[in-house]
């Protein structure tokens, strides 16, 4: 739009428009634009845009973050990325993370959304306890949980008074346990997001399907089979892809709980721990601007090919301009 | 295009309007008239802000052409912050130091001030050569300490006894014989494993047993530990750490933040003894119920090991100094001279509960258990700074998180060297 006005303003060599020249939009609404938008389009761009162009740049050095980088090194930051068993394992807990949210988050959500969409007693009551940990800063989840599953901590010392001595574990440490702690506290936080989501999404569901449905003798399960999932489809998948994206970029609970180093030990690492371990816990700030690079690059793959096959028809006509 | 052509222009103002500050502030490095200097530090409350504010205005008083601003940092913030100003050319005259590979790297990017000709001879003669060389890189001195901070045991006096074990452990054999003890009285050593390095100093200390001192220089240089005697050291520390001498779930337990950190463990009598710095005490007295310093504290030297290379009377332990930012003025070694002066040692001892670097300056401390820390201090045929320091934050980290691995059974010995033979490519 703007550029194309700004064509129709100065064009010496662009023929005039078919349309009739605006004459009424010249230095004015220009100086409009630029001190409405400018300041909003700075800030983006030099704390967006310039760190992204600036980390895809200083991953092609061996840099510590002292002075300007001068040891130029090519693709060999990608390189060893690809080959470091640590990367590997954090790729994995994330990969195992973005799938087992999915399937645990989504179906328990949508069944609690389901059960919540009906009239009962206390239903405001219990929305709200299932929001409340969506709320809550992940510093605060972290830190309290991190409290309560401590080997010294309240979760052990309750089973062990209630005589069930042997489900008390060392439910961070254990490499063979922590990344289903960590699930359960993803689950417990983030179910409450999903639960309101899909509760939107069934308000938009027209009552007289269900009604409709009742007349013709449908039970309660098979209207929520046959007429709810099918009509909350948009709003799954757009969850889905939040959470996705989320799964993908998980730090903060992961750093709170397990701390700067002992994440890769427990099971527990991400890539983005990964990346601050490498970069700035080690120094290496060149590489870790290629972790950044590789991480985005991850996300953006993963984000355009969820869009293209699976967000299509939601998002058709929205973000493809009508073609 | 007339939009695009804006924002180019705009773009190339900002650029040069950044070089233009990069390149100003070389000009103030002569002086004679008026000079003002920038002091960064990390002490933000209590006696120790109280300390720099005096020595600040005593300096100001002597040298009535100087001004001094002062800024108090917060510990964490300070590194962060540092790096930017000295990335940015706007770095502080004069600046905390915490040396080793961090400094190394200033270094070699041209940040810190040459000032191998600056210390002057009473200084030298105050503080002593082993000292002095934690500030130096290639023969060339970048900062001066301030404070020694050797590390060892520190231990609850009152639990020792309670256990039965009646004199300080003096060998390895002693050791694993008084943790017996001390764990059937329910009172483990403290680790707190889930900041890496308080686990990894018990690798540290191990070596320092295990391989001499030409060694541990060596590898310095190298970065790589193909010595039999680092791996020794690692198996020896597996050893030991499979008798379990840890506080139960020590993979989560942080080294200095709150009541349940190893620090807090031994503050609140859950646990016997912590291996850590001469920075322990203070950390554990902010800790105690009524945050006095803990009365029955304790201090004894890490313990001999058989068969090794290293002296067994050998100490491991840093120096926190000061650094001059390569432009600052002349006035800038004055300054650092004046703060290695017995009076302000004296000061700076009080004021940080901390031993000074100033011989003359040691002969105040009082405290039974820093007195042990000199002693050890004093008798020590060499002093090796702490190894992730020594071998730079790279290698550091990588060494740390590799021990964590070893005592958590993840990993095993040859994993720790895979660790740091991985981490030297990434840097």
């Amino acid at each position: 739009m703007v550029a194309d006005q700004v064509r129709a303003e100065g064009g010496v060599q662009t023929p005039p428009p078919a349309r009739p020249r605006r004459r009424g939009i010249g230095w004015a609404q220009r100086l409009e634009i630029l001190v409405l938008s400018g300041p909003a389009i700075l800030v983006f761009c030099t704390f967006v845009i310039l760190p992204v162009l600036l980390a895809g740049y200083y991953g092609f050095y061996k840099w510590k973050g002292f002075g300007p980088p001068t040891n130029f090194v090519g693709l060999e930051n990608y390189r060893t990325i690809l080959q470091d068993q640590a990367f590997r394992e954090a790729l994995e807990h994330n990969g195992l993370i973005v799938v087992l949210s999915l399937v645990l988050q989504g179906p328990i959500a949508i069944g609690l959304a389901m059960l919540l969409n009906r009239k009962m007693r206390g239903r405001s009551v219990i929305r709200v306890l299932i929001f409340v940990p969506y709320v809550i800063a992940e510093v605060i989840v972290g830190t309290a949980w991190a409290l309560l599953l401590q080997t010294n901590g309240a979760v052990n010392d309750v089973l062990k008074s209630i005589g069930l001595d042997w489900l008390a574990q060392d439910w961070l440490a254990n490499p063979k346990l922590a990344i289903w702690t960590l699930l359960l506290i993803l689950t417990w936080k983030y179910i409450g997001f999903a639960v309101i989501l899909f509760l939107a999404g069934m308000q938009n569901i027209p009552e007289e399907l269900a009604e409709a449905a009742a007349v013709d003798g449908a039970s309660f399960w098979q209207t929520q089979l046959r007429i709810t999932l099918p009509l909350l489809g948009p709003t799954i998948r757009i969850w889905g892809f939040l959470s996705i994206i989320g799964a993908l970029q998980l730090f903060d609970l992961v750093y709170i709980i397990w701390g700067q180093y002992v994440a890769s030990t427990a099971g527990t690492s991400t890539m983005v721990t990964y990346l601050v371990n490498e970069g700035r816990n080690a120094g290496n700030y060149g590489y870790g601007s290629a972790v950044a690079v590789v991480l985005f690059i991850i996300s953006m793959v993963i984000a355009l090919v969820y869009q293209r096959f699976v967000l299509r028809r939601d998002t058709d006509g929205a973000l493809t301009g009508g073609r | 295009m007339a939009l695009k052509r804006t924002l180019a222009v705009a773009a190339v103002l900002a650029l040069s309007a950044l070089g233009m500050t990069a390149c100003g502030g070389d000009d103030d490095s002569s002086s004679g008239g008026d000079v003002t200097m920038e002091l960064w530090q990390n002490s933000t409350t209590g006696p120790g802000k109280a300390f720099w504010e005096k020595t600040v205005a005593d300096f100001q008083n002597a040298h009535p052409n100087v001004k001094i601003k002062l800024s108090s940092i917060q510990n964490e913030d300070l590194d962060g912050k540092l790096q930017t100003a000295l990335n940015s050319g706007s770095a502080p005259d004069i600046f905390l130091q915490r040396g080793g590979g961090k400094m190394a790297a200033m270094v070699e990017a041209g940040q810190l001030k040459d000032i191998t000709d600056g210390i002057t001879a009473e200084s030298k003669q105050a503080v002593g050569e082993a000292a002095l060389k934690t500030g130096q890189v290639d023969g060339k001195a970048y900062a001066v300490p301030v404070s020694i901070l050797p590390g060892g045991l520190w231990y609850s006096q009152d639990l020792f006894k309670k256990a039965g074990v009646t004199t300080p452990p003096a060998t390895l054999d002693d050791l694993n014989a008084a943790v017996a003890k001390l764990k059937a009285a329910g009172t483990p050593i403290a680790l707190g494993a889930k900041d890496a390095w308080p686990a990894a100093h018990w690798f540290y200390f191990f070596a320092l047993r295990a391989c001499s001192q030409a060694t541990l220089d060596a590898t310095a240089k190298s970065k790589t530990f193909d010595d039999p005697c680092w791996t020794k050291a690692g198996e020896q520390l597996k050893a030991f750490s499979d008798t379990k001498p840890f506080n139960e779930g020590f993979l989560t337990t942080s080294a200095q933040q709150g009541a349940g950190s190893s620090a807090g463990l031994v503050a609140n009598h859950k646990a016997s003894m912590e291996l850590m710095g001469a920075w322990d005490p203070g950390v554990i007295a902010s800790l105690t119920k009524d945050t006095k310093p803990l009365p029955d504290l304790g201090f004894f030297p890490f313990p001999s090991v058989p068969g090794g290379q290293g002296d067994p009377a050998a100490v491991m332990g840093g120096t926190d100094g000061y650094s001059c930012a390569k432009d600052a003025p002349k006035e800038c070694t004055d300054f650092l001279n004046y703060i290695l002066t017995k009076d302000v040692q004296v000061g700076f001892y009080k004021g940080f509960n901390s031993l000074p670097v100033n011989k003359e300056a040691q002969a105040a401390v009082t405290e039974p258990y820093l007195k042990a820390v000199l002693d050890a201090y004093n008798k020590a045929p060499y002093v090796s700074q702490w190894l992730d320091t020594l071998y730079g934050q790279n290698v550091g980290n990588a060494l740390n998180v590799g021990v964590v691995n070893l005592l958590a059974g993840k990993g095993d010995v040859a994993g720790i060297i895979q660790a740091v033979n991985d981490a030297a490519k990434k840097g």
